[in-house]
């Protein structure tokens, strides 16, 4: 490191090198020409200028919009919320603060916000932006991954198309993550209550400015979500407040109580000897067991949807007809059994609370995902009924006395237990014989192997105690006399030490 | 509430969300697909699949989507009703006019989902099969003046042989868009709507107490 500095410093103008805030340490490009140290003061000062800046934004949008109100509904405002000064740090004062008070508030207040929102009077934001647009700041949290800054990379991009509004956008994103953060211990519902309400309040807001183009909107609004939920997933996936933890680990116990689950127990038309079905049954296993991987709700709903499309395939092949929803939901449950997603209950209740809603109410990822939620509740009530099963039958194969695989060829296998005609008939004992065979082969070779790891070891033991032994006889023989001596410095007749590098400080080289 | 029904009011478009619910083997599938792709028992079919269809209208000047939720009709799929109608605009209640039995089931869906989303969805009841009009064992009579008497339209189709299929669906969407557009005025006025209405889908229990909704009090 240092020798390739001092290489340059011979060609380079020192200068050039240093910190541009002349501290008299080096500087660096990646930094900006600055040293560590100046870096972060100067980082810090800028986003902190930042926050002010936004703060007193939102703080002059709210004092119009209470004005604006003021003016319209005579004595209806509230006074303490014009007068609080802004503050960094006091989250309640953005314009988004408007969620913690009552609704019917908030509703008769919404419809002169619509109106500001994209008015010049929001001009102020302008200048900031387009420096900031120059240089972006890397981000300094320690949850910030190169994902993270990637996503506010794009939005940011995207945004820029929209121009004016695409600031505000940004803005009130921002603003709003900002709010959240300092919510971080409220319950899953009231977390939900807020994401909904600034999803609800932009959706709103941009209908209104793409004159009800609803696809423009919801483009947008799918950024916004992306953008958000990058940033809040952390903290709002499976929070501690709910009991998402409990539910997801009952969800896997059950499901793996049941894997004894048929397909011809749910009437699933899949036949899975054809190559192609088969294919298409692992790749829905497998994207439904990517979801959990995925941050943005969206993201997750389009494993769902893929996991979906796959199964559809799988049912169009075997029964070479469109699968209905009667073809569909008993495939996905038995998708479900096989896969046992992980998280699969927090990945659902994380949908449910931070997705955009109308991609979930009504359009085709709603429609998976709502029978997804279909599947996962059949599984959680699923009885001896559901399957067309006696309750004596459902009762043996719950508890493991017994296995569907068995009795469904032969009801008397269970009573003739092991005798030798009956593994010669039945492929799945003669392939149980097998393996316990190959087992116990096995069991074998493991008890030699542990032999000769045990000889090995007591080998070992023994080794030192002979190897002291012979080392102890010759320095017995040979005793050792130790001269007196005195000692020097390390490095004391060391001609070469003004060649090593310098420290850290610069030199200064005259002309 | 209208899913997609918020918003401003001149060109904006629609989105409903329609349900199709029926005893197995009425004739839903049969009945959506007919109207969206315009086939009947067609075994070349390049359809992937027919439960999830969608069909884009334009109604006196007015753009709607229409999305068509097919639900699996088995009778152990049954408990699992509200969470397929959850925030539905509409709701299509299929039966064979040739099985007595089928008509039963529709009543029984009436009721539910009357007592689990009131009269905020549009209810259509549709005798399909007329083509075999000869083996009728609901009467006409019956069953109009039982659609009548809980406020939803009655219809008759016959997938088969594509007959009262479309009116039936511009039909609902012209009523849909009338609830929509009410909905709106109310909320112009300043009326208070509940929160939780727009919220998603969420698994609830069959037992009412133990719904998790989101609720305002509940503290964090
Ligand atoms: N004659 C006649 N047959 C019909 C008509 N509509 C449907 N069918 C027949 O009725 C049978 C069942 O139709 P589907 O559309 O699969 O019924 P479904 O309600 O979707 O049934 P599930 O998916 O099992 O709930 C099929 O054999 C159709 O050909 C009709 O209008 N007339
Ligand atoms: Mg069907
Ligand atoms: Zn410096």
């Amino acid at each position: 490191m240092s020798q390739r500095t001092e290489r340059r410093g011979i060609h380079v103008d020192q200068s050039d090198l240093l910190c541009k805030k002349g501290c008299g340490f080096y500087g660096y490009t990646a930094w900006q020409g600055l040293c560590s140290k100046c870096w972060r003061e100067e980082y810090q000062r800028v986003r902190q200028q930042q926050i002010q800046d936004d703060w007193a934004l939102a703080a002059k949008l709210q004092r119009e919009e209470e004005a604006a109100y003021a003016s319209s509904q005579g004595a209806q405002s509230q006074p303490q919320a014009q007068s609080t000064p802004p503050h960094p740090g006091h989250v309640s004062l953005g314009p988004f603060s408007k969620f913690e008070e009552k609704k019917t508030n908030e509703k008769t207040r919404k419809v002169t916000t619509v109106k500001k929102f994209f008015s010049p009077s929001s001009r102020t934001a302008s200048k900031k932006e387009a420096q900031e647009g120059k240089s972006p700041s890397p981000s300094i949290s320690r949850q910030a991954s190169f994902d993270t800054d990637q996503v506010s990379k794009d939005f940011v991009d995207f945004l820029k198309n929209l121009q004016k509004p695409g600031r505000e956008i940004h803005k009130q994103s921002r603003a709003f993550i900002v709010t959240m953060s300092s919510k971080k211990d409220l319950g899953a519902d009231e977390l939900s209550e807020c994401v909904q309400d600034f999803y609800q309040h932009l959706a709103d807001r941009l209908m209104g400015h793409f004159k009800g183009s609803s696809d423009s909107v919801e483009q947008v609004m799918d950024q916004v979500e992306k953008y958000i939920m990058t940033r809040l997933y952390k903290s709002v996936f499976c929070p501690e407040t709910s009991d998402d933890e409990k539910n997801d680990l009952a969800t896997q116990k059950r499901i793996r109580a049941l894997h004894w689950v048929t397909i011809e127990m749910l009437c699933v038309s899949f036949d899975e000897e054809i190559p192609e079905v088969s294919d298409n049954v692992v790749n829905a296993i497998t994207d439904i067991i990517e979801m959990d991987s995925k941050r943005v709700p969206r993201d997750k709903l389009s494993c769902i949807t893929r996991c979906s499309k796959h199964i559809f395939s799988a049912i169009r092949i075997t029964k070479n007809e469109p699968a209905s929803a009667d073809d569909f939901l008993p495939a996905l449950i038995h998708i479900v059994l096989k896969a046992n997603p992980p998280r699969l209950q927090s990945n659902i209740q994380y949908i449910t609370r931070f997705c955009n809603p109308s991609r979930l109410m009504s359009g085709e990822d709603g429609y998976y995902f709502t029978n997804l939620c279909c599947a996962v509740a059949f599984i959680e009530k699923l009885d001896a009924q559901s399957l067309n099963l006696s309750p004596e039958e459902f009762e043996r194969y719950m508890s493991g006395q017994a296995s569907p695989r068995f009795s469904t060829s032969d009801g008397d296998l269970r009573q003739a237990g092991s005798s030798p005609d009956v593994t010669a008939t039945n492929p799945a004992l003669a392939q149980l014989n097998h393996n316990l065979k190959l087992l116990s082969g096995l069991s074998s070779k493991q008890e030699s192997l542990m032999e000769a790891a045990q000889s090995l070891q007591a080998d070992l033991i023994a080794w030192p105690e002979t190897v002291q032994r012979e080392v102890n006889g010759i320095v017995e023989k040979y005793p050792l006399e130790i001269l007196s001596r005195t000692v020097s410095a390390i490095d004391a007749n060391n001609m070469e030490n003004d060649n090593l590098p310098p420290p850290l400080t610069p030199q200064v080289f005259a002309g | 509430m209208a899913a997609g029904g918020a918003g401003g009011n001149s060109g904006k478009t629609y989105s409903f969300k329609v349900v199709l619910l029926g005893e197995g083997c009425v004739g839903k599938t049969s009945l959506v697909l007919r109207y969206c792709e315009n086939k009947f028992n067609d075994k070349h079919i390049t359809t992937l699949q027919a439960s999830f269809l969608t069909k884009k209208l334009n109604i006196t000047g007015k753009r709607v989507n229409l999305a068509i939720w097919d639900t699996a009709g088995q009778e152990r799929f049954h408990a699992l009703g509200p969470i397929y109608y959850r925030d539905s605009n509409g709701a299509i209640l299929v039966y064979d006019i040739t099985d007595e039995d089928s008509f039963q089931k529709v009543k029984n869906w009436v009721k539910e989902l009357r007592k689990m989303l009131g009269n905020e969805i549009c209810l259509c009841i549709v005798g399909n099969k007329v083509d075999l009009d000869k083996d009728r064992h609901v009467s006409v009579e019956e069953a109009e003046s039982y659609s009548e008497s809980v406020g939803a339209k009655h219809y008759h189709t016959s997938a088969k042989l594509n007959k009262g299929i479309e009116e039936l669906f511009l039909d609902l969407c012209k009523r849909m868009m009338e609830t929509a557009q009410a909905e709106e005025r109310l909320k112009g006025n300043g009326a208070s709507q509940s929160a939780s209405s727009r919220r998603g889908v969420q698994i609830v229990d069959d037992e009412p107490q133990a719904t998790p909704a989101g609720g305002c009090c509940s503290s964090g």
